[in-house]
């Protein structure tokens, strides 16, 4: 289980994690969003299907891609949160069908 | 941040492209913003920090936060994403800092959710004071037992603490002890540690061997084998076992590299002062080859002096002159760097995978099983492995998979490392909007391109 | 080392000549300077295409489409190939009346393989390309398949009949001696009676040591893939008068090509890329298919690829030598020839002659013009 630390006021904005509103602290990572909410899969595995979730933190691995906003592919770990921002797990795999 | 204040001292400004939010990078990431309310149980090291960037900060150099660069040329042409949007720089000496990323742990069920790396704890703790509760430490090296003991501190309850250190590592690493004496303040603060995690009371498991997560789904801990079978509930395991030069951007750029035996890892070959095969490009910190935060600051330092000489701003002997104290400080540090990879050198059975369906390459799912049959059609080299297979095509660019392809081709082929090579990397270094890049024009001069 | 016949160049002309020999009982030897489909067949858009081909290759290319659709079998490998067609679409009613007079051509040729379809039947068969395209040509038949298995299927069947592959072994010099060509290469001398040049952007260098000289200049023609995508195009996509050429993979994966070109340095081995240029083919991309302003790029990279001045390949008998012979320069179309240009070639190395009219592209077809 993830938790914040957190022991000051910080400015909270409000975002949507697939379809929640979650409250969190602003300038924190978009990942936080996910994983404080616990909501912590970031992206479906592109053959299998299966569930990933974060696992560098830094921008390196690419796991925590997921859809900010309708754009796929965006590191959860490097972006920051924004007021109103959409966020949602990453369902793209290789049989996925346009809209 | 070293660099770009050295060249400051002398009167020049430089232009410094950070991907982070902030200054600090990774090691000193967020320390002038932290959330946490007490930042000190990070230690006094972390701590320092904030001196480097309040000086940097005041310095004359141009500092761009988010301005991730996907692109650098042997030609000085930068190419960055900043604010939705290609920008191009032209420079005429480039120095090169991107840091290091973690050796990949290829232990069976390392794909699922909750398997996460000690480097992610650190970084998820300074930028956004958030911890995992309860959770499994596994691996080696003096980061896996500096996140622990930070954790400790801040009264975060851990699982425990799965060290993969083969026993026969303190023998070896023995003789290397006096001539790291000299590093001996950096041995203590790693002995300290230790002794804090036991005082704490996590259990703490040595020699480690055979890890795997369980878990179907999501990770649900971790099962290994220290005086007999071992398993730990638990659903979040961070795994550590030590740090490589993340090699992307100097790949991309076609400098020279060779392997150290010593780290096992590919480096950026370079001169004392970071000077690459490229003349107008120096590299350093744990980017060209691993030398801890110490002496990256003392490898920026040199370089930036290199740079100022190369620019005409004071002779060589001169750049030697300042540079001597400096130099002997890196090869001191180096020695001690020689004990810690001896000592914490991981098991060849944890580096490279031992059973037949454990994923290599995460983003195309390729499991060790696919690699062996590629091989075996005719796969040599990593690149054909990569058109054979598509290990490593997929958005990591091989980050993940990129050092175990090198490592089993070796072993299959019985070549040292250095013959069979490893990708053929390209731009761009990251995930490129296409509507982004579609916007790039041509080339449009700004933010004044030097350095 | 020995052999009846030396190929020099292991990509996909290099690898279907070694099989089609192999397979008639030659003893083959192919020498690779670096390693099988390393160089324009390993890293091409992978396109399988007979739509919009030159007239002198189309009997050529017809016959290669009726092999590819059979090469799974025949090589008992995965190549990848997929016929999912091949639209060219049509931006404006120029676009339509130039498809008009190809299609005149066409016909007057007896040729059948491609057709005009209407806007409805365009945006039935791309329901995601922008609103004001006009029509365009599709090819049934074409499609694609993925270059490196390929290349590497001939290879993997040539050695299964016996060939011998040496990959990172160079061609330094060749000799005539009495019946056998002597070659010297990195890893020692080979003697061989024949020899085929299949060296690709090295070719003229092979060429100029057989004796024969030919205007091949070599170039780097530069690619772009996305990151997977939601499934929006099954055809392959070219456009009749622009720059654009792309194709979603089954993986999802979005390759866009389009012929823009970077830099080419042979010597070095290598190819730098021309950022511009590339991004002047995503504009297109999103302006044909608006969706891909979604798209994430994931890799971009350029080939070593050679040309001929005129765009048509070299595939026939050397003239100034005996026992050599020559496939090459295929001008950034050449992935598709293949499988023909391998039995054009082992037909050639066996009996002097080929079943195809090959006037078109002997190597001397410049030597008689007078400059």
């Amino acid at each position: 289980m993830f938790r914040s630390l957190r022991t000051d006021n910080p400015e909270l904005v409000r975002v949507s994690v697939n379809g929640h509103a979650v409250e969190i602290a602003s300038g924190q990572s978009v990942w936080s969003a996910l994983a404080l909410s616990g909501q912590t899969t970031t992206r479906k595995a592109a053959l299998s299907g299966e569930d990933r979730s974060a696992y560098c933190a830094m921008g390196v691995c690419f796991e925590c891609m997921v859809e900010i906003d309708g754009i796929p592919n965006q590191q959860a770990c490097l972006r920051r949160v924004a007021d109103g921002m959409t966020i949602a797990t990453q369902t793209i795999t290789e049989t996925s069908v346009a809209k | 941040m070293s660099a770009a204040l050295t060249l400051s001292e002398h009167g020049r400004s430089a232009l410094v492209l950070d991907r982070g939010v902030a200054p600090g990078g990774q090691i000193f990431r967020s320390v002038s913003t932290s959330p946490l309310p007490d930042r000190t149980a990070l230690g006094p090291d972390y701590a320092a920090g904030a001196e480097l960037v309040s000086a940097y900060t005041n310095s004359r150099a141009k500092h761009v936060a988010g301005a991730d660069v996907w692109h650098i040329g042997e030609d000085g042409r930068i190419l960055y994403s900043h604010e939705g949007t290609t920008k191009q720089v032209e420079a005429r000496e480039i120095l090169i800092c991107p840091g290091a990323i973690e050796r990949p742990m290829p232990i069976r069920g390392w794909t699922l959710p909750g398997v996460m790396t000690a480097g992610a704890a650190q970084v998820m703790l300074k930028s956004d004071a958030m911890v995992a509760e309860n959770a499994v430490f596994a691996g080696s090296g003096p980061l896996l037992y500096l996140i622990v003991a930070q954790y400790l501190r801040l009264g975060v309850k851990v699982a425990g603490l799965v060290d993969t250190t083969p026993a026969e590592n303190y023998l070896k690493a023995a003789p290397l002890l006096p001539a790291a004496l000299g590093g001996f303040g950096l041995l203590r603060k790693g002995l300290a540690l230790l002794s804090e995690i036991r005082r704490a009371g996590v259990p703490v498991y040595r020699n480690a061997t055979d890890l795997a997560i369980l878990g179907d789904q999501r990770a649900e801990g971790l099962v290994f084998t220290s005086d007999g079978r071992q398993e730990i509930k638990a659903d979040t395991v961070f795994l550590h076992h030590g740090v490589l030069p993340n090699p992307n951007m100097t790949r991309a750029l076609g400098l020279a590299h060779h392997w150290n035996e010593d780290q096992l890892a590919w480096h950026v070959t370079k001169d004392a002062f970071g000077q690459s095969s490229l003349p107008h490009v120096s590299v350093a910190g744990d980017g060209g080859g691993i030398v801890g935060a110490d002496g990256a600051r003392h490898e920026g330092t040199l370089a930036a002096m290199n740079v100022l000489t190369r620019l005409g701003h004071f002779a060589s002997d001169q750049r030697d002159r300042l540079a001597k104290p400096r130099l002997a400080q890196l090869r001191r540090l180096a020695r001690f760097r020689r004990f810690i990879d001896r000592l914490y050198q991981p098991r060849p059975a944890l580096r490279l995978p031992q059973d037949s369906e454990t994923v290599v390459c995460r983003c195309e799912e390729q499991r060790l099983s696919d690699l062996r049959q590629g091989f075996e059609e005719g796969a040599r080299d990593p690149n054909a492995l990569k058109s054979r297979t598509r290990c490593g095509m997929g958005p990591c660019q091989g980050r993940q998979c990129g050092p175990i392809v090198s490592g089993l081709l070796a072993k299959w082929q019985d070549l040292p490392v250095q013959d069979v090579g490893y990708y053929r990397l390209r731009s761009p270094q990251k995930l490129l909007s296409l509507e982004e890049f579609s916007q790039f024009q041509t080339v449009v001069p700004d933010e004044g391109g030097t350095k | 080392m020995n052999a009846d016949v030396l190929i020099v160049g292991g990509g996909i002309q290099g690898c279907a000549t070694a099989y089609q020999l192999a397979r008639r009982g030659v003893s083959v030897l192919v020498v690779e300077k670096d390693y099988i489909a390393r160089h324009a067949s390993g890293v091409n858009a992978g396109g399988v295409r007979l739509i919009g081909r030159d007239l002198a290759e189309v009997p050529l290319s017809r016959q290669s489409m009726r092999m590819w659709h059979t090469l799974d079998e025949e090589l008992e490998a995965d190549t990848g190939f997929r016929a999912k067609g091949l639209i060219n679409i049509a931006a404006d009613d120029a676009d339509i009346a130039a498809l008009n007079d190809r299609q005149q051509k066409m016909q007057a040729l007896g040729y059948d393989h491609e057709r005009i379809i209407s806007r409805d039947e365009l945006r039935e068969r791309l329901p995601f390309v922008d609103p004001t395209c006009v029509g365009g040509a599709m090819s049934e038949l074409d499609g694609y398949a993925i270059p490196y298995k390929a290349t590497n299927a001939f290879r993997l069947a040539a050695e299964r009949h016996g060939a011998t592959f040496l990959e990172g072994t160079e061609l330094a010099g060749l000799r005539r001696i009495g019946e056998a060509w002597l070659a010297a290469t990195s890893r020692g001398d080979i003697s061989a009676g024949t020899i085929v040049n299949c060296a690709g952007a090295w070719a003229d260098r092979v060429a100029a040591m057989i004796g024969d000289n030919v205007p091949l200049s070599h170039a780097a023609p530069m690619l772009m893939i996305t990151a997977r995508m939601p499934h929006f195009a099954s055809p392959v996509v070219g456009a009749v008068s622009r720059q654009l050429s792309f194709k979603q993979f089954e993986n999802g994966t979005v390759l866009i090509g389009g012929g823009a070109k970077g830099f080419a340095d042979r010597a070095a081995n290598r190819t730098r890329l021309d950022y511009a240029k590339l991004a002047q083919a995503s504009r297109t991309a999103i302006e044909f298919f608006p969706i891909m302003a979604k798209a994430s790029i994931n890799r971009m990279w350029a080939g070593l690829e050679a040309y001929m001045p005129d765009n048509l390949p070299v595939i026939g008998p050397a003239v100034n030598a005996d026992r050599a012979f020559h496939a090459f320069g295929f001008s950034a179309h050449g992935f598709q020839m293949g499988p023909v240009v391998g039995k054009v070639m082992a037909d050639l190395v066996l009996t002097g002659a080929s079943d195809f009219d090959l006037s078109a592209f002997r190597i001397d077809r410049y030597d008689r013009k007078v400059l």
